[in-house]
């Protein structure tokens, strides 16, 4: 097969020729070390040396970093896919068809939406592991597994930032959006196939980054790297601003593509009416996305010069509520973009799995897009016990009402499961363990929105659990029902239902009995961020620790079973849901084009009053025998 | 019809049981331990809330497992669902008008009423006779001063900061982020959180600005007799931030004056 990069540029395929090369992961790191090296080098001895001349300053390590970040994206293939070839040369480059065609850059939407899956996976056991860490930490009232605080706090920092700006915001959107939503709307490509390629490359990028921040120094911020505290850290917190500011340019570029490919892309007779639910959610966190995240990275540049040269925007603006103020314009939205794509995932699901009609469509997607607009104005409410008390009643009144189109996803699916014939499959249930999570995340934050409630159990235990609710409980929760659920469009290869639902009910119980109690905690004067606490609250740190540390084995097995059955499940049918979505009416997995013919949609995607498909071709059927 | 029946029956038991729960629940102590009057307000309003929420997260509770156990496609067959609708107009509508509803009233009560309450207690005509209770916040300590009876830093027989309130009085803390010891840095101050859990509020404390906090004590109470009787800084400011604490008396009238003539003793010495 020739290159999808050189297809793009109309080249023959007998034009290129293969050079011997290393593998181009490993290029790119050795690409990326030498620039570093280089970079910081000149930097610290030449350019900007400093007293006593350490050979990493602050500004040495962030030239650096950007030369080895721009080093890394072209050792992967960016050089051959995407420079080399604005200039003019010819494409010296050929796509493996076989595992390594992963490991390298690509046009592909699907193999970088498993590129994206698998980085996001990779960030959730690394900072997975650093919340068993920080759980083994509180199982005692004293310092065991840390020397100091300190480290503690680094570790909650790293869990925090890893796992929201690399699954949170990716393992949905980046991952699952860049596969299924060419597919869903019937296109054979992504709006922007080589930005695409590069964005995805950022995100190991910035995870490496955040991870290896401990080498600068430790910083005690937690994910919000706040200021005026984060102006006292040591150098730390300069791989915190830089490595989410790789990882939210990569989302950036995800809002851009998807955004464009759903407004673009969609196969003839795809109107507004009929885009699918999954598609919706994309769209509205695409929008989120694309409206704060350059806010946030704003305001992380004026962090990281601050450390750098400095230049003290934040300590010197008059008011020490600036920071906080400007992180939770994004913060709150950012919630929602974790989020928001699980609502959609529920509606997508469910119709397909009960085989009826999809419930009041139309207030499904009102919910989305209020949500969406309204998680702009809820910011302040993380700011209750240091805000003004005229400020209080507004922001506590937006907060409340947003459950109002929050609350239109469970009318849906309630809708749609009524009379229902509900195939108790493991996507299923992982949806309605997801719903139910998500029920008592919301039902705490009807608590926390109050501000008389929230100015006791706000900075305490009874946050820490309510957020994991809606995050694990809710988005992870309904990530792993999308693995299941996709598994046969990814692979042609089913799962086992008896160790999906096993392992399922195993989260459910573990998470459940973790977490509820983290409620209890907060209740009873357990405070955030801390590593060493009053000895009335240990015994029941240990249990949370425990079932803590079963829900961690219970998420590895999943991926464990995941990972096996993607190489040796039983072979199923094409369509093995009868869902109408336009992503089963391809083969499975999608051979070289996703669709031979592009199909025309002749009605919605969520009717299932009869058997008529929604799609007026057969779409594969001309496709080549070989191409699974 | 049947399953109307069905769904309301469990939708009534299952509400009632959790209606007994949240009661038994409040009849003992949502907050686990409460020792002022702000507290107390602030239990019940936590207390409206769940239950007022009951009947709701019992409706989608029941709702979901109802629908998973009685709809459940039986056989290895996938078959379409024999009842097919797109919407249901009275069933939107009062889902609609619910949800409204129940958003205005918790709007309203608690969350209105409740923060009358507290600001009409912070009106200073209200407070003539509050003790005040200076409180910096410095990395990483706590030092309290009370201005009215010339104490300077309140400190047990070790030189450990305490805090020592009579019960049945207003206190106003002010509420400051610096470092005496260290005045020629000011940037040296970062946000803290200044939080009694046993009070049921906390207010973070802002470098540069002085923030009021308003308690009444309602019971003699002590660390001693119940660990959530202490100060604990809640913003994280830095790696001693766990170690921020500071236990808290709250005494009789009497035992609190004879406490004050302890510390100026102290102080003169
Ligand atoms: C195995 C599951 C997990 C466990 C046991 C766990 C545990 C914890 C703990 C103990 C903290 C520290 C709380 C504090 O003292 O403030 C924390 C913080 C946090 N967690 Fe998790 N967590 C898990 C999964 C996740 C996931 C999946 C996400 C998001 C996708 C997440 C996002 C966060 C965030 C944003 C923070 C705040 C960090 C900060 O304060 O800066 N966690 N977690
Ligand atoms: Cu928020
Ligand atoms: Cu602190």
């Amino acid at each position: 097969m020739s290159s999808i990069a050189t297809d793009l540029l109309g080249d023959s395929p007998s034009q290129t020729h293969r050079r011997p090369m290393l593998p181009p992961v490993v290029r790119g790191l050795i690409w990326a070390l030498i620039a570093f090296l280089v970079f910081n080098t000149l930097m610290s001895e030449v350019l900007d040396r400093m007293p006593y001349h350490p050979f990493v300053t602050r500004a040495s390590v962030t030239v650096g970093w950007v030369a080895a970040v721009c080093a890394w994206l072209l050792g992967v293939g960016v050089w051959e896919g995407v420079v080399r070839p604005s200039f003019g040369f010819p494409t010296l480059w050929e796509t493996p068809t076989d595992w390594r065609k992963y490991f390298m850059y690509s046009t592909d939407h699907r193999v970088i939406g498993l590129q994206y899956i698998f980085s996001s996976i990779g960030g959730f056991l690394i900072a997975g592991f650093a919340a068993m860490l920080m759980r083994l930490e509180l199982m005692n009232q004293n310092l065991w597994v840390f020397s100091n605080p300190g480290a503690y706090l680094s570790t909650v920092g790293i869990h925090g930032t890893v796992m929201m700006f690399s699954v949170g915001t990716v393992g949905l959107v980046g991952g699952f959006g860049n596969y299924l939503i060419p597919l869903m709307v019937g296109s054979n490509k992504s709006a922007f196939p080589r930005m695409s390629g590069v964005s995805q490359w950022l995100v190991p990028a910035g995870i490496a980054t955040v991870v290896l921040s401990p080498v600068l120094g430790q910083w005690t911020t937690g994910w919000r790297g706040y200021e005026p505290l984060a102006s006292q850290d040591p150098a730390g917190i300069v791989f915190y601003y830089l490595g989410v500011f790789a990882l939210t340019t990569s989302s950036l570029m995800v809002a851009i593509n998807l955004t464009a490919t759903i407004l673009f892309k969609r196969a003839p007779g795809l109107t507004w009416n009929r885009i699918p639910m999954f598609a919706w959610g994309m769209l509205t966190v695409s929008l989120l996305n694309l409206i704060w995240l350059p806010e946030i990275q704003m305001t992380f540049l004026l962090g990281l010069l601050g450390a750098v040269i400095p230049f003290p925007y934040f300590t010197q603006v008059g008011s020490p509520l600036t920071y906080l103020e400007v992180f939770w314009l994004f913060g709150h939205p950012e919630v929602y973009i974790v989020v928001v794509p699980a609502f959609a995932l529920w509606q997508e699901i469910l119709p397909v799995m009960g085989q009826k009609s999809l419930f009041a469509r139309q207030w499904g997607i009102i919910g989305l897009v209020f949500v969406m607009i309204l998680s702009g104005m809820v910011w302040a409410h993380h700011m209750f016990t240091n805000m003004s008390n005229s400020q209080m009643l507004p922001f506590s009144f937006f907060t409340e009402i947003i459950s109002i189109p929050t609350g239109f996803a469970y009318l849906v699916v309630i809708g749609t499961l009524w009379k229902a014939r509900l195939r108790l499959t493991t996507p299923t249930l992982l949806v309605l363990m997801s719903m139910f999570n998500f029920l008592i995340g919301g039902v705490t934050g009807v608590l926390l929105a109050d501000p008389v409630v929230n100015l006791q159990v706000h900075d305490s235990f009874f946050v820490v659990a309510h957020f994991h609710y809606t995050i694990i409980g809710a988005m992870i929760f309904s990530w792993f029902a999308a693995f299941y659920y996709w598994l046969p469009k990814f692979t042609g290869r089913m799962y086992s239902e008896r160790w999906g639902k096993v392992l399922s009910v195993w989260i459910f119980i573990a998470f459940n009995v973790a977490f509820l109690q983290m409620f209890l905690l907060g209740l009873h004067g357990m405070n955030r961020w801390v590593p060493v606490y009053p000895a009335y609250l240990q015994p029941m740190n240990f249990q949370v620790s425990l079932f803590a540390i079963l829900l961690g084995i219970g998420f590895v097995l999943h991926f464990l079973h995941i990972a096996w059955m993607w190489r040796h499940g039983p072979r199923v049918e094409e369509n093995p849901w009868r869902s109408k979505t336009l992503e089963w009416q391809a083969t499975s997995p999608p051979g070289d084009e996703n669709f031979t013919t592009i199909p025309t949609v002749v009605r919605g995607f969520y009717d299932y009053s009869d058997d008529r498909p929604a799609v007026s071709v057969d779409v594969h059927a001309d496709a080549p025998q070989g191409a699974r | 019809m049947g399953d109307i029946v069905g769904f309301a029956v469990a939708w009534i038991v299952t509400s009632a049981l959790g209606e007994l729960a949240v009661s038994a629940v409040r009849r003992g102590s949502i907050y686990y331990y409460t020792a002022s009057n702000q507290a107390l307000d602030g239990e019940s309003a936590f207390g409206f809330i769940l239950v007022m929420l009951v009947p709701v997260v019992a409706f989608i509770v029941v709702m979901l497992v109802y629908n998973m156990i009685r709809f459940r496609a039986r056989g290895k067959e996938i078959l379409r669902s024999q009842a097919q609708f797109y919407t249901n107009k009275v069933f939107v509508t009062v889902w609609i008008a619910i949800s409204v509803v129940v958003n205005l009233l918790f709007y309203l009560h608690p969350t209105a009423s409740a923060l009358e309450q507290m600001f009409n207690g912070e009106e200073a005509r209200y407070n003539r006779q509050d003790l005040i209770v200076n409180v910096t916040a410095r990395q990483w300590q706590w030092l309290f001063n009370y201005p009215q009876y010339n104490i300077t830093q309140a400190a047990d027989a070790n030189g450990n900061s305490v805090m020592f309130l009579p019960a049945d009085r207003t206190i106003k803390f002010v509420l400051r982020s610096y470092d005496p010891f260290h005045t020629y840095d000011a940037s040296a101050g970062v946000i803290h959180g200044f939080w009694v859990p046993a009070f049921g509020l906390k207010q973070d404390i802002i470098p540069g600005e002085t923030r009021y906090l308003y308690i009444h004590t309602n019971k003699i109470t002590s660390y001693d007799v119940n660990p959530m009787v202490r100060v604990q800084c809640t913003e994280v400011c830095g790696p001693g931030h766990p170690f921020m604490e500071a236990p808290v008396h709250v005494v009789s009238a009497a035992d609190f004056q004879k406490w004050i003539a302890s510390q100026q003793k102290q102080q003169q010495s």
